[in-house]
This record gives structure tokens, C-alpha cells and sequence, in this order.
């Protein structure tokens, strides 16, 4: 019952899906700073590599978020699935925790003291 | 005669949709109290959307759409919250058109229509989360979300091929 289109089909999906995986592979980079956004407006951002605990409170809604060498967790949050805190430690570019019953996403960048540093000395 | 009969198979296609939808509920409530999860988030099996499949392959692409979005709109309501049901009904239209496409094609087997179902469903999503949060970096789930898509997809699609050759419709 399986016809022909079928197995085409899912190819071209595996295709495409290890195509992006490599991309995103190949992309992954260790990140230097964490930017905290609420409803797609920016917190805030910080350096990864100083340990820090920070509290979002927007909305009465709590998040909270720990840096810790060089690693970034959501410790805490009150939103009702926890898929943020589940996430667990984040530390690349490509890598981010995406909490949307709060709206608050803390990401990965590659701005931010490395990259001054590099300024610094290039100039 | 004729008008008797087709106001008796319409009956019997209302009738039937109301207790997919029901089923599709049921369905919905299992996989809220029992959290199927692989760890990753937003990666869940969907026995619901079998519902939707035997609906489409039995009464037609217009009886799959409304159970869908009653199904979802009252376990919303009941139990996933109504921002989780926000995220369902776009992934659900993405679905479901997908599927409906698919299967007017004819070239494809009801495990590949579901299979394209399951991999849309997970786009749509995902489309919504980045519209919502306005960000595309969540598309980092993409390549999870098409391969846990493809797999619950099949998995679906085969059940579904079984219960309609025992139903025989």
C-alpha cells in the first residue's frame, strides 16, 4: 500500500532535514554574550562568562535565569509546560531557551566581551 | 427517495463526526495526563491527529477540518490552555490542508499524505512560535521537529490504514 510518491517524498524530507542539520552544524559557534528578550523586545545582555542569576519579572510572570561557567539555564520559570527549564544548559550560538507561555527567550550571541576585545586589539 | 437518502448519509456523517471528535477529546486528554516526551521539547506523538486522518480518509476533508478544530478548541478549553490551543489550530490548518492536497494528487498512500501531515503539522508550529515570539531563531528545532514530524507521521498513518480496512469504508 505503500506507493512510490511515498518514499520520494520522504527522501526529499530526510534530505532537507540533514541539509539544515549540517547547516546548523557547521554554524554552531561558542558564544560570548546571553540576551534575555520579552515579547520580542530586548532585557538585556550579559556577559556568559561571569556568573550571574537574573530575574525577569514582566506581566506577573517569573523567570529566572542562571549563568554559570560559561553555561546558561532557565532555573525557574511559572509557566505552565516548562519546556524552558527542561532545555537545560545552553553555551552556543546556534542555541537558545525559548520560554512562550512567558514570551522570554535568552539566546546565545557572539557580541559581546570576546568580541570587544578583538576590536580593542585590531584597532 | 433519493432526498431521503442523502438527508439519512448526511445525518449519519454529522453523527459520525461528533463521536471522532469526541475520540479526538479523549485522545487530546490522554497525551495531556500521560506527557509522552523524548526530551526535546515541543516533540510529542499526536495520537489525536489520527482522529483526523480516518476522518479525512472516511467522510472527507471539510468533516476532518471541523472535528479538528472542535477537538481543539475544547481541550483547549478543558485542559491545554488556550494559548497551547493557539499553537494546535495553526499547526492543525497546516496541516490538515497539506494532507488535503496531498491526497487530491492521488499519488500518495495514506501513510505518506499522513507522514506530509505530521511534518507540516510540526512547521506550522513552529511558524506560529516564531510569529508569536517574533524571533526565527527557534528554527533551530527544525531538522527535530521534520524528523519527529515524519516518524509520528508514519506511525499514524499506518494505524489509521488499519482501522479503515477493519471499518471497511
Amino acid at each position: 500500500m505503500i506507493k512510490k510518491a511515498d518514499i520520494i517524498l520522504a527522501a526529499i524530507l530526510i534530505i532537507l532535514g540533514g541539509m539544515i542539520a549540517y547547516m546548523m552544524a557547521s554554524t554552531d559557534n561558542r558564544g560570548h554574550a546571553v540576551l534575555i528578550t520579552v515579547d520580542g523586545k530586548e532585557y538585556g545582555t550579559y556577559s556568559l562568562y561571569e556568573n550571574k542569576s537574573i530575574t525577569v519579572k514582566q506581566n506577573g510572570h517569573i523567570n529566572k535565569i542562571i549563568i554559570k561557567d560559561g553555561m546558561v539555564t532557565m532555573a525557574f520559570s511559572d509557566c505552565v509546560n516548562q519546556t524552558c527549564v527542561h532545555t537545560g544548559a545552553i553555551s552556543k550560538t546556534s542555541q537558545s531557551i525559548v520560554c512562550l507561555p512567558n514570551k522570554v527567550m535568552v539566546q546565545i550571541t557572539g557580541q559581546g566581551q570576546g568580541e570587544a576585545e578583538y576590536d580593542a586589539i585590531s584597532n | 427517495m433519493t432526498q431521503y437518502q442523502t438527508n439519512r448519509d448526511k445525518t449519519k456523517r454529522i453523527a459520525v463526526s461528533a463521536v471522532l471528535a469526541s475520540l479526538g477529546l479523549i485522545f487530546s486528554y490522554i497525551e495531556a495526563i500521560i506527557p509522552f516526551s523524548i526530551g526535546v521539547p515541543g516533540v510529542k506523538l499526536g495520537i489525536a491527529n489520527l482522529v483526523v486522518v480516518i476522518a479525512l480518509y472516511a467522510l472527507g476533508g471539510s468533516y476532518a477540518f471541523s472535528i479538528n478544530v472542535i477537538r481543539i478548541l475544547i481541550a483547549g478549553l478543558l485542559f491545554n490552555g488556550i494559548f497551547g490551543a493557539l499553537y494546535s489550530l495553526g499547526g492543525a490548518c497546516v496541516s490538515l490542508l497539506t494532507m488535503i492536497i496531498l491526497k487530491k494528487t492521488n499519488i500518495f498512500s495514506i501513510v505518506g499524505v499522513s507522514m506530509a501531515g505530521g511534518v507540516a503539522h510540526n512547521v506550522g508550529q513552529m511558524l506560529i512560535a516564531a510569529a508569536i515570539i517574533s524571533n526565527i531563531k527557534i528554527f533551530i528545532y527544525f531538522p527535530v521537529l521534520l524528523f519527529s514530524g515524519m516518524i509520528t507521521g508514519i506511525i499514524i498513518g499506518f494505524i489509521s490504514y488499519l482501522v479503515l480496512k477493519k471499518l471497511n469504508v
